[in-house]
């Protein structure tokens, strides 16, 4: 690849190995290679890792990232090397490919001519300015508006359509910029997360993160009602496998319904950049039903539930956090009893029991809130996975700009015709015809060679 | 669930039928072939267009069939149904190169990929029952995914069938034989143009079916890309063809070696398409169970 002629720097010769092809290819090899081991080690699962493998071989799963492999340094390391190389790519040669675009070879001499596979000579009788305009019209007619240069006695005319398969590679390439860039942005400010809301409750606050984190989406979410359909056999009864689940739901901002929508499976809401995505059901779980007040009762009191589910958490704007950690039937002989800690920013958060029997208990606290618990019940819960992604269109931008790219690069071709006149002995005029095309040259022959029988058919 | 009466319906009787007409073009190919006898083998392009037609047939009675049973869906959303609608798209590919490039040899490579197809479906497609689809799987993106999918996945199964021709032609061609089968292939520079011809066919097409696959996940769950098994080796698959075709820009690349590609390629759609649901845990839904 490097060039051993020229003296080279350190940095062309960096240079030069970010822009070969055999990195590009290389790097492709490896990505698609090192990605095997992704699917074949079950990523976030080293528990079930620890029955299949050896213990040295875990440690070095570990020690490589291979639960998280999608994530790690070196695969990460090895998306920054693809997008450098397709990067320096472009730079080292969309200037030389804008250059030949922006200077098409317009002379036709006799050198060039030799070299085109496809060319033709004949002599007609006319004048110069003659020729010209019927070669113009010929060629506008059949090809393309021609560009006509003198030189010297000879008048170059010169055709071309498609350049812009020229660029096609380059808004490939730059596709997959705009992807990874959307993939970034979407990691960095965005969101994703799960929650598990029970038929009437609403909630403000976002599990993410496999639920270690809650997020404050801004406005409220509540569940109206939901519904699931089953698939019936052929005596009509339901055979337990779910046609259809749906959700009722109302984004309520400020204390107002502001959108109320159902959504199915594929159908999702969306409300402030915010996308809710029915994705699965509880039915008949049990729960724990929260009661909060004020303790001045400057606000009517308002009811929640706590789901029986590891990590359940809900979220108060003012108060904090209720994170759910144990429950009990019969506490301290006092009846169902459940234990949370209230999070709250700069304070150290204290486990403590509160049983259903105490309710004022939560008041020695001294917050503006008085958390209760009402009692255990089942409720019906809808799954809905929420995302905010802000880097989603650029995505998509990316993807539309890959199909558009990859349809020029293979499917459009660059296709020059060239003519000379010059002038010969007895009032005659030489005519010479030549052709290029970047691709499918086969199509190409077949239209040069009608161009071709057209203008020697042309009569003065 | 058991498959029973009501749930199969009468579309399998046509897809038995195509698989047996399948490997009766197969057999016509190959004997067309190594007999030397190109009316053979054309009687193999007219069963393949039978096969074609009964296989159409198959799968727009199934449809209807699946709202007669209640269900009502397009007929590619499990294995069986993935299958038969893969093999079918490859003999519509193989018709459509066979006319292109005006060879008949074409088919005993590629009809009995087809064949073989049909079979596993036949008996590992679990009878070919009408599954009810997940609430999940009911989109208009399924369309738009799986026919993207398999026209770039029946594109590369004919490539890698040509580039097998390739590979012997060009062993042949080494030794400078002049009798034999292998003679009758089209010449190896022309094999070489074709096995890059199918890919540069089936490369827009899986890049569209991974788009669709990326657009539709986002829509059901708010997540374009989760590095999910079937969408990682999606994603081998383009690699390996994305190396193939900037490999192609170096003279080095021709031939046996693009030729080499295209079958390690396609290998990787296999695992893609079937490998993934019978080894790996995943999203998709064709597992066969």
């Amino acid at each position: 690849m490097v060039d051993e002629k020229r003296a080279q720097s350190p940095i062309d010769r960096v240079w030069d190995f970010l822009i070969s092809l055999k990195l590009a290819i290389t790097v492709l090899i490896l990505l698609a290679s090192a990605s095997i081991f992704g699917t074949v080690i079950e990523q976030g699962r080293p528990d079930k890792a620890a029955q299949i493998y050896e213990d040295w071989l875990i440690n070095i799963f570990n020690k490589t990232s291979m639960f998280d492999m999608y994530h790690s340094w070196w695969f990460l390391g090895l998306m920054f090397l693809f997008t450098l190389n397709l990067t320096c790519c472009t730079l080292d040669r969309l200037p030389r490919v804008l250059k030949v675009v922006r200077n098409p070879k317009t002379i036709f001499d006799e050198a060039f001519e030799k070299s085109l596979s496809l060319a033709g000579r004949w002599r007609k009788k006319g004048s110069m300015a003659e020729w010209t305009g019927k070669c113009t019209a010929a060629l506008t007619a059949s090809f393309a508006a021609p560009r006509i240069t003198n030189d010297g006695d000879a008048v170059h005319l010169y055709a071309e359509k498609g350049v812009i398969s020229r660029f096609g590679v380059y808004i490939t390439h730059l596709s997959i910029i705009f992807i990874f860039l959307g993939a970034i942005i979407g990691n960095m400010i965005g969101y994703k997360g799960f929650l598990g809301l029970p038929i009437g409750d609403s909630v403000q606050f976002v599990p993410v993160r496999n639920g270690s984190e809650l997020k404050d989406v801004g406005f409220r979410v509540r569940c109206n009602n939901f519904w699931v359909e089953y698939y019936r056999d052929q005596f009509g009864n339901p055979t337990g496998q779910p046609k259809e689940y749906a959700s009722d739901l109302s984004i309520v901002e400020n204390g107002q319904v502001i959108l109320k929508k159902k959504i199915v499976v594929n159908d999702p809401l969306r409300y402030k950049g915010v996308w809710f995505y029915q994705s699965s059901y509880g039915e008949d779980k049990p729960a724990a039903r929260m009661l909060l007040r004020r303790a001045d009762n400057s606000a009517p009191p308002e009811t929640f539930h706590l789901l029986f589910q590891r990590g359940e958490a809900y979220g108060v704007p003012g108060m904090g956090i209720v994170r759910l950690l144990d429950f009990q039937d019969n506490f301290e002989g006092k009846g169902p009893a459940i234990q949370v800690q209230i999070e709250k920013e700069g304070r150290q958060p204290v486990p403590m029991w509160l049983p259903s029997a105490d309710p004022e208990l939560d008041r020695r606290r001294g917050d503006a809130y008085v958390l209760s618990l009402q009692g255990v019940e089942q409720v019906t819960w809808t799954g809905l996975q929420v995302a905010h992604d802000p880097g989603v269109n650029i995505v998509w931008v990316g993807c539309t700009l890959m199909v558009i790219g990859i349809m020029i690069a293979f499917f459009m071709s660059h296709q020059r015709v060239w003519i000379r006149l010059s002038p010969a002995a007895e009032g005659k005029i030489d005519v010479a015809v030549g052709g290029a095309a970047t691709r499918n040259r086969l199509a190409f022959e077949k239209n040069f060679e009608k161009i071709q029988g057209e203008l020697k058919e042309l009569q003065s | 669930m058991e498959p029973t009466v009501a749930n199969i319906g009468y579309n399998i009787y046509f897809f038995d039928f195509t698989m047996i007409l399948l490997g009766i073009a197969s057999v016509a190919y190959l004997v067309g072939l190594y007999g030397d006898k190109p009316s053979i083998s054309r009687v193999g392009t007219w069963i393949c267009v039978l096969a074609a037609l009964s296989s159409f047939v198959a799968l727009g009675l199934r449809w209807v069939e699946s709202y007669q049973m209640g269900i009502g869906r397009i007929p590619v959303t499990n294995l069986y149904e993935s299958l038969v609608f893969f093999a079918w798209s490859v003999i519509l590919f193989h018709l459509f190169v066979e006319r292109k490039y005006e060879s008949l040899v074409f088919g005993a490579f590629v009809i009995p990929i087809a064949f073989v197809t049909m079979l596993f479906a036949h008996f590992y497609g679990g009878g070919g029952a009408i599954t009810p689809l997940n609430p999940a799987l009911q989109s208009y993106w399924l369309h738009a995914h799986v026919i993207t999918c398999f026209v770039g996945y029946a594109a590369f199964a004919v490539s890698a069938g040509i580039a097998v021709m390739y590979l012997l032609k060009a062993r042949s061609e080494a030794a400078k034989q002049t009798t034999g089968v292998i003679c009758m292939f089209p010449a190896a520079k022309a094999l070489d143009e074709l096995v890059y011809r199918a890919i540069i066919w089936g490369f827009p097409f899986l890049t569209a079916g991974i788009i669709t696959g990326a657009a539709w996940a986002n829509y059901a769950w708010g997540t374009y890309w989760s590095w999910d098994p079937k969408e990682t080796w999606s994603l081998i698959v383009w690699l390996v063809y994305a190396a193939f075709l900037h490999a192609r820009i170096t003279r080095g690349w021709h031939g046996r070696r693009a030729a080499i590609l295209s079958i390690v390629g396609f290998l990787s759609t296999i695992m893609c398409y079937l490998g993934v649901n019978l080894f790996l845990a995943g999203l998709h839904s064709y597992g066969g169970g």
